[in-house]
């Protein structure tokens, strides 16, 4: 166990290991990690941001649905109005149709029993004197009912 | 081998390096020349085992992943991130004054390295010796971080990055001034230098030493383990499966916290180098 030259051949071949990992060991390893942990960072950035605008466009959807719902009831309300101002309007006109109609028919009832009434009148009379007539023709004779003639036509 | 197997002999032979030298007729491997090597040896197991851990660093840490994605990571890429990841906080938490871009991958480099280096104390004591044995190969010593020259080679580096990088961040006459100014002012310049000096150098040593000496013992104590086994009885033997098991296991807390406490006491020294502020 002595020390002899050995000793100045490790101190050349640590010299030479550590130049040799100073050049193509360490920098690719490092700048490897280094790179990865920039990617790390930018992804964790982004994923941030994509939860940041998650939000954001939840916010966003929320008030969207708010004023679509709240719009949403006024033209249901609208709506509702409308339909009962038809239906209303629609009573009124058929509530003016039926009493025309009432009306009409009323008149026409009465016409339709003035012109009766007119008809039976007049066929009434006819009946009334052909019935005369006849009770005429046999009860007046112009022998007997001669001076009544006479008279009648003196009146004339 | 001709020669008896004794304790002390399986001992020894665990605890010497393959080592390859010059001698007068020129280079040699010869087990039995080392002393006339001198300085001018190189433990040939030691290193090799240290370069190719590195090598599997590197392509664990970048072959092994040729398309870094960017995407969810997985399998081992996941590992390799969360390997620098905790390197780079570590440095970060202990750089706070300056940056440098270079401790990371020091940082990294060491803590990676020396863990391979460590794990390789798991390996049962015997197996790749005799491995090496069989092509011939007497002495062969596997964990790279039982041989203080591995160590101290690292520590090594680290100081002089220490001095350099104090000098380029304090100029010349800063980093002087903090060796011969402290603690005492200027007229007690002898005194500074050397409560200064010993505290300059005592971090280096400590740094390999402490590395060192963590794994020689957890060898040691592996190879005591195995000797038990060999040169007792059945019972002893059964045992020894038993200690192995639960040493083994307590040793990798061992290898890994000595490679993050190497990580981290390089990170702090190389921090107070770029420290500028007055005491």
């Amino acid at each position: 166990m002595n020390i002899n030259a050995t000793l100045f051949g490790q101190t050349i071949a640590f010299v030479i290991f550590v130049a040799i990992c100073w050049k193509y060991v360490w920098p690719p390893i490092i700048a490897a990690m280094a790179e990865r942990e920039k990617r790390i960072a930018d992804g964790l950035e982004a994923a941030k941001k994509a939860d940041d605008s998650l939000e954001e466009a939840q916010l966003a959807f929320d008030k969207e649905l708010n004023k679509a719902k709240v719009e949403a009831s006024e033209l249901i309300d609208k709506a509702n109005q409308r339909a009962s101002q038809i239906v209303s309007d629609a009573k009124n006109k058929a509530q003016d149709e039926a009493e025309k109609i009432l009306s009409s028919a009323s008149k026409t009832i009465e016409n339709e029993t003035n012109n009766a009434k007119e008809e039976l009148k007049s066929q009434m009379s006819e009946i009334i004197i052909d019935t005369t007539q006849k009770i005429l023709d046999q009860e007046i004779s112009p022998e007997k009912h001669d001076d009544l003639l006479k008279k009648a036509a003196a009146e004339l | 081998m001709a020669k008896e197997l004794t304790s002390s002999s399986y001992i020894q032979h665990h605890l010497t390096n393959l080592t390859c030298g010059k001698v007068d007729e020129g280079w040699t491997c010869d087990p039995h020349r080392v002393e006339e090597m001198g300085f001018w040896a190189f433990h040939v197991d030691s290193l090799g085992w240290s370069v190719f851990l590195g090598i599997v660093f590197i392509v664990l840490f970048r072959l092994g992943i040729p398309k870094l994605t960017t995407e969810a990571p997985s399998g081992l890429q996941n590992f390799v991130e969360m390997v620098v990841e905790f390197v780079n906080e570590n440095v970060r938490s202990i750089f706070t004054s300056a940056t440098n871009p270079l401790i990371g991958p020091i940082a990294l480099t060491i803590m990676v390295w020396v863990f391979l280096m460590n794990l390789m104390d798991l390996v049962p004591v015997d197996y790749l010796p005799e491995l090496a044995k069989g092509v011939g190969l007497e002495y062969f010593k596997v964990v790279p971080t039982t041989d203080p020259n591995i160590t101290l080679g690292m520590a090594l580096a680290v100081f002089i990055l220490t001095i350099f990088y104090s000098i380029k961040v304090k100029g010349l006459k800063g980093f002087i001034g903090e060796l011969t100014l402290h603690p005492f002012g200027k007229y007690m310049i002898p005194v500074n230098i050397v409560l200064e000096g010993v505290n300059f150098i005592a971090k280096p040593i400590s740094l390999g030493l402490r590395l060192f000496g963590n794994l020689y013992a957890g060898e040691m104590v592996f190879i005591l383990i195995a000797l038990m086994m060999f040169f007792s009885s059945f019972a002893f033997g059964i045992m020894g499966i038993f200690l192995h098991v639960g040493w083994a296991l307590f040793h990798i807390l061992i290898l890994a916290l000595q490679a993050f406490i190497f990580m981290v006491l390089t990170v702090v020294y190389l921090a107070m180098a770029h420290e500028t502020e007055d005491h």
